[in-house]
């Protein structure tokens, strides 16, 4: 295995063809390497290839309304520049300050953050399950306390990102170095014919986020601890444009948008799990109440 | 001891054949050079390679911070870094707060607070502790707990590693 050191986009998407493997702070892909659940004859460290920071772009005179001011997020920007930077959406901001421990917010990109991996302890420990290739899902079978109480008909993991969350909540969109989407379709629900969680194509890179400027908005957590652990339920609540808009961390193998707090009662928990739908209730209202 | 068996231990990259990468980097102030597996972590090179086991290797998933170091002064995981990702930069261990023979303020706060049981966590502890007065030299409680957060210890209940913060801060 090598590692490559490209110092412009171009170059990094060069040496992203052919099944090399793209780094940003590597604080999920350095285990997943470790473990040979990732193999790669190549890596790509992004340091100094995609872009970091934030641009605020002020809306002129003539813009419709003052939410139209709008934010740029350099995909490599860590964690811990989000949860300092006092004008981006409340929400954003608390879901990077309550995300993982400051050690890894000082390297953890909002990129790498967007793509981590499940934290399914079968998935990470190798067992031949379902999102492996294999038949079942073993945790439906086994131990599912964390895991999902939407989507999960096939895989139940439950997406760890708070940042997504947040990110879906506020309609952000994202650009690669092929295309520009909303932040929800990059997200998909693994089908046996294609069991890859995200839309990104081989090779392709996150260069930069764009979100709008919020009315209001918040993101509240629920865990084990009152500090770093993963969220058991994440709520996300953004008013954008007079719009209000849920999205949950936490219930779903992929962030997950929901449409209204009735919505909620659609969830299909897991014998497991039923105590998250109770904790999501909860904590919609509690955003809510607050925005 | 490097023998057979561990070689085939599939969560090490200690033991890994392919080092094609060389990197240097400045540990501790001094230049150091090392030949790594692309794949290796930062706290293996460090540990193994750079003969610097100070840095304690308790999770090797970010769990525990017992690996707490430096890197161009922000704190991180070592366990969570590739040592390539290193390569040109400059990282600091617990090794490399003391003057010689005199103790950095926040290890002898340790000594002095009793903050220290089986020790596991303390060498990460006191890489966060410097780091944190580096920044604020006179945290308030939670700013303290807050920063302390992603350093795990299972021994003291934490209440005479925020003694030995408070002291360090003092002192
Ligand atoms: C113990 C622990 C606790 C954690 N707790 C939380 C938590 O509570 N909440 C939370 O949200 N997260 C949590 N995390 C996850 C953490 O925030 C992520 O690991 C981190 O943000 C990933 O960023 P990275 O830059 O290190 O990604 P990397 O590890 O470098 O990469 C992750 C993935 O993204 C890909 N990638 C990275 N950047 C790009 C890009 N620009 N374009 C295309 N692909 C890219 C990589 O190829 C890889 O597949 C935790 C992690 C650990 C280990
Ligand atoms: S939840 Fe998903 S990753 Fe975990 S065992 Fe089931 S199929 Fe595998
Ligand atoms: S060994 Fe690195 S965090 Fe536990
Ligand atoms: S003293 Fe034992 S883990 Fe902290």
């Amino acid at each position: 295995m090598q590692l490559v050191r490209p110092s412009s986009v171009e170059e990094a998407v060069a040496a992203l063809r052919g099944g090399a493997v793209a780094l940003g702070g590597g604080t999920d892909l350095v285990p997943l390497l470790r473990d040979r659940i990732v193999e790669a004859e190549t890596l790509v460290e992004l340091h100094a290839a995609v872009p970091r920071g934030v641009r605020r772009c002020t809306p002129t005179s003539t813009s419709p309304s003052p939410s139209s001011a709008r934010f740029w997020i350099g995909a490599g920007t860590p964690l811990a520049v989000l949860e300092a930077e006092p004008e981006i959406p409340t929400t954003l901001r608390e879901a990077c300050r309550l995300a993982a421990s400051p050690q890894l917010r000082a390297m953890g990109t909002i990129g790498g953050n967007l793509l981590q991996a499940t934290r399914c302890w079968y998935w990470r420990l190798k067992f031949p399950c379902w999102l492996h290739g294999g038949e079942t899902c073993d945790a439906k079978e086994g131990q599912h306390r964390e895991h999902a109480i939407f989507g999960n008909e096939r895989c139940a993991s439950a997406h760890p990102s708070d940042p997504a969350a947040a990110l879906l909540a506020l309609g952000a969109r994202i650009r690669t170095d092929r295309r520009d989407l909303p932040l929800a379709e990059l997200y998909r629900l693994p089908t046996d014919d294609d069991r890859s969680m995200t839309t990104l194509e081989p090779g392709e890179l996150i260069l930069e986020l764009e979100l709008p400027a919020a009315e209001s908005s918040i993101y509240v957590k629920a865990m084990d601890r009152q500090r770093w652990a993963f969220a058991l339920v994440g709520v996300a609540a953004a008013r954008v444009g007079g719009e209000t808009r849920i999205a949950l961390a936490g219930v779903a193998p992929v962030p997950w948008l929901v449409s209204s707090p009735e919505e909620l009662e659609q969830a299909t928990p897991l014998p497991g799990t039923a105590y998250k739908l109770e904790i999501a209730r909860a904590l919609v209202q509690r955003a809510l109440a607050q925005l | 001891m490097r023998c057979g068996f561990w070689r085939n231990v599939p969560w090490s990259g200690v033991w890994h054949e392919d080092r094609g990468v060389k990197i240097r980097l400045t540990v501790n102030g001094e230049p150091r050079e090392a030949d790594v597996w692309a794949g290796e972590s930062l706290l293996t090179t460090l540990r193994d390679t750079l003969e610097l086991p100070g840095s304690k290797n308790a999770c090797e998933q970010g769990e525990c911070g017992s690996c707490s170091v430096l890197l161009d002064g922000a704190l991180v995981c070592a366990c969570l870094v590739l040592a390539a990702q290193a390569d040109g930069h400059e990282v600091t261990t617990v090794e490399g707060l003391a003057d010689r023979e005199e103790l950095h303020r926040v290890q002898r706060a340790f000594v002095e607070a009793g903050a220290v049981q089986c020790g596991f966590c303390t060498p990460g502890l006191v890489v966060a502790t410097a780091a944190l007065l580096e920044a604020n030299p006179d945290p308030s409680d939670d700013e303290m707990r807050e920063a302390l957060s992603g350093n795990l210890c299972r021994c003291t209940g934490y209440a005479k590693i925020f003694d030995a913060v408070r002291l360090a801060a003092r002192s």
